[in-house]
């Protein structure tokens, strides 16, 4: 924890949130306004699950108490498990298709 | 320690192990005893969720009573049923690789952990236990580009639906200071006026579930997936992981955000009114018959929603009646659907089905009543679900909710009842190949609970009521 | 103490020089000490498997993303191992036995992965 009150600089609560919430807002906007890669949104997906991360190790500290940090311990995992499989199945797509463009991804409609 | 109290959970994650390696040691393909290996597995587990006691255990992490108990049966038998679709459809599709029962296994796991959990951590990795193998039998037909299309698209959006449900959960953690069901409950009860953190994490929770049971409005990836991924695996799709994700839903919103149900009600209300609405109107003009089975059923989370936004014991008793009702005669319906090949190639459209009267009758019998009981006329099982949740609403006082659902089931009345004129009206368009014994008999099964539930509704409507009296409590 | 702040950061100061220190120890020792005959084997990318100078636009075989994929989910393992080590002695046997649960689950994932040759290069 940083002190509080001591200095000119006191980094509180807040500004933890802040930066989460810019982080998600970027993630999902990079997963809807990406019309190029496949990967950007493999990209912008983390960076949600690492806004998520900042929240709870933030709260964690602010509300004294260790669920949070196991809370984001877990997130970590299972986003490593998440990823794993969506490199996979990127993978897989682009042996199909010889493109992960995001237009191309629309043979499925109607 | 009172982990024993999680024993069905424990001998399902330890037969899935057992499997895995019993599937990649030997030399040879171990695809069909894998299968049915993992459907004794299930069906073990059931008898033992049967004869599970009642209370929390691992550190409050995980609850177990009527309403677990209820929804596990169901999804559990969902997933055997998937299974026994998918022995025959993948061995002819060369699909059959023993992963395939194996990653069905998993799922069914994380079903489990979504049900009983009682904690925002359990609920979580249950999400993602049953999202990530879920993931993976999407794009299980891997040298098919639609399958591997499938499996990315809900890949992606699947990953921003939990990233979302997560930052929710983060925010009811922040605020409310703990992520345990009982004492969130506890700590909005206690309290006065509840945080607007609390309120954005709620609204974020919702949005995340919202997409895993497809209601509108987060249902836009359900008929690409449905139609890309392989049969069998999108009549998985259609039972356990809703049944999951309604029981979840049910349990998050009533258990520790039941006092703020003049917050979430309104949500509910929308979701269910759009779900509907879209459900039966969207499907109209489709030709293809999973794309069809997939706004179907939104249409049907729409309905069995209703239950949940009346809130009342009532209209839980309907919810958990609908989705019983809902997981037989869907999986009954794609069965059909697993079983239509021609000249050893499947087929999907309406329009394959033409004549299918003349060419197999029991078939387009079994379909015919499927597609009458989604329609919802009676006397078939689909009537008596669609009855009791809209007289939960009646009796609630939500009368529009009650008039949009009959008007709804109307409309969709419409495409279910071409189904049934394009089988028995049309002309052939040459014979579908003879289904083989495991669809017949899961036809069969699903059919005659179908047509012979009205006799019988006592036992399954007691089950009900006593889940949803475990609930609300 | 002005900026108690930046103070609160003077032992991470402390480990960027000590470790600047001895990155530098090692390659310049090695510089001084060992007697340098180059050749064109030598001087060649090490173990990566690509030229050193090279267009980074180039494709590269997808058997590095399979390489991948099975390090993250091992490398993760060792997040739960930390504290559950430090953490050890409050446990008790059910905290120890959880773990080797836990790491006899990943045994499985290991022995698939071996099986079904994802660990042969070729």
């Amino acid at each position: 924890m940083a002190m509080g009150g001591t200095t000119e600089m006191t980094i509180g609560l807040a500004h933890y949130l802040t930066v989460s919430a810019i982080l998600l807002v970027l993630g999902i906007f990079g997963i809807f306004l990406n019309r190029k890669n496949v990967i950007v949104i493999l990209m912008s997906v983390e960076l949600i699950l690492l806004s998520v991360n900042l929240n709870f190790v933030a709260f964690s500290s602010w509300l004294n108490d260790l669920n949070g940090q196991v809370f984001a311990m877990f997130v970590l995992t299972v986003a490593a498990a998440e990823a794993a499989i969506g490199l996979a199945i990127v993978v897989i797509y682009f042996r199909n298709r010889g493109s992960i463009e995001v237009e191309d991804i629309s043979t499925l409609k109607g | 320690m009172s982990w024993t109290l999680a024993l069905p959970e424990l001998v399902l994650a330890c037969s899935g192990l057992v499997l895995l390696l019993a599937g990649v040691i030997p030399k040879q393909e171990t695809f069909f005893p894998i299968t049915m290996g993992a459907i004794g597995a299930l069906l073990v587990t059931a008898v033992l969720v049967l004869g599970q006691g009642e209370g929390t255990a691992l550190g409050g992490h995980y609850v177990a009573d009527a309403f677990s108990g209820f929804m596990k049966i169901l999804a559990l038998g969902a997933a055997a049923l998937g299974l026994l679709l998918s022995i025959d459809f993948n061995e002819k599709e060369g699909l059959g690789r023993f992963e395939f029962p194996v990653l069905v296994l998993f799922a069914s796991l994380g079903a489990m952990v979504m049900i009983s959990a009682n904690d925002l951590m359990a609920l979580y990795l249950g999400l993602e236990l049953l999202s990530l193998p879920l993931y993976v039998i999407a794009a299980f037909n891997r040298d098919n580009a639609r399958s591997s299309e499938a499996g990315l698209k809900y890949f992606v959006l699947g990953a921003l639906a939990s990233g979302l449900l997560l930052y929710g959960t983060t925010l009811v953690y922040g605020f409310a200071g703990t992520t345990n069901f009982d004492r969130l409950a506890d700590a909005f009860s206690a309290a006065q006026g509840v945080s607007a953190g609390v309120i954005v994490g709620v609204v974020f929770v919702i949005a995340g579930l919202a997409f895993k049971v497809s209601a509108v409005p987060f249902h836009m990836w359900t008929p690409d997936v449905y139609e890309g991924a392989p049969t069998p695996v999108t009549a998985y799709f259609a039972s356990a992981p809703k049944v999951a994700a309604i029981a979840l839903l049910t349990r998050v919103l009533l258990g520790p955000f039941g006092d703020l149900a003049a917050q979430w009600q309104q949500v509910i209300l929308l979701i269910s009114f759009g779900s509907m609405i879209l459900g039966s109107f969207a499907a109209i003009g489709q030709i293809n018959l999973k794309r069809l089975m997939a706004y179907s059923s939104i249409g049907h989370v729409g309905y069995a929603l209703m239950g949940l936004a009346v809130g009342s014991d009532t209209g839980l008793r309907g919810l958990l009646f609908y989705m019983a009702i809902y997981v037989f005669m869907n999986v009954g319906a794609f069965a059909v659907l697993v079983a239509m090949r021609r000249q050893g190639r499947a087929v999907e459209q309406v329009e394959d089905l033409a004549g299918l009267a003349r060419t197999d009758l029991g078939m387009a019998l079994w379909m015919a009543a499927f597609m009458f009981s989604m329609a919802g006329i009676p006397p078939l099982a689909g009537f008596f679900s669609k009855l009791y949740v809209f007289l939960a609403a009646v009796q609630g006082g939500f009368w529009t909710l009650a008039v949009v659902g009959v008007l709804t089931s109307v409309v969709s009345a419409y495409y279910y009842l071409r189904v049934v004129k394009v089988m028995f009206f049309d002309q052939p368009a040459g014979a579908l190949d003879r289904a083989p014994a495991s669809l017949t008999i899961v036809m069969a099964g699903t059919g005659l609970f179908t047509l012979l539930f009205g006799l019988f509704p006592a036992p399954l409507l007691a089950a009900a009521q006593a889940a949803a009296a475990a609930l609300l409590g | 103490m002005t900026q108690p702040l930046l103070a609160d950061y003077f032992p991470i100061l402390v480990f960027l020089v000590i470790a600047g220190g001895i990155a530098a120890a090692m390659v310049g020792g090695s510089l001084l000490v060992a007697r340098q005959k180059p050749n064109p084997e030598k001087l060649s990318a090490y173990e990566c498997g690509f030229e050193p100078f090279d267009d980074t636009r180039r494709r590269f075989d997808v058997r590095f993303y399979l390489v991948a994929i099975l390090f993250i989910i091992f490398d993760l393992e060792v997040a739960f191992l930390f504290p559950w080590a430090v953490s050890l002695g409050g446990i008790g046997w059910f905290g120890f036995l959880s773990m080797v649960a836990f790491l006899g689950v990943l045994t499985v994932g290991f022995v698939y992965e071996w099986r079904k040759g994802a660990l042969d290069w070729e």
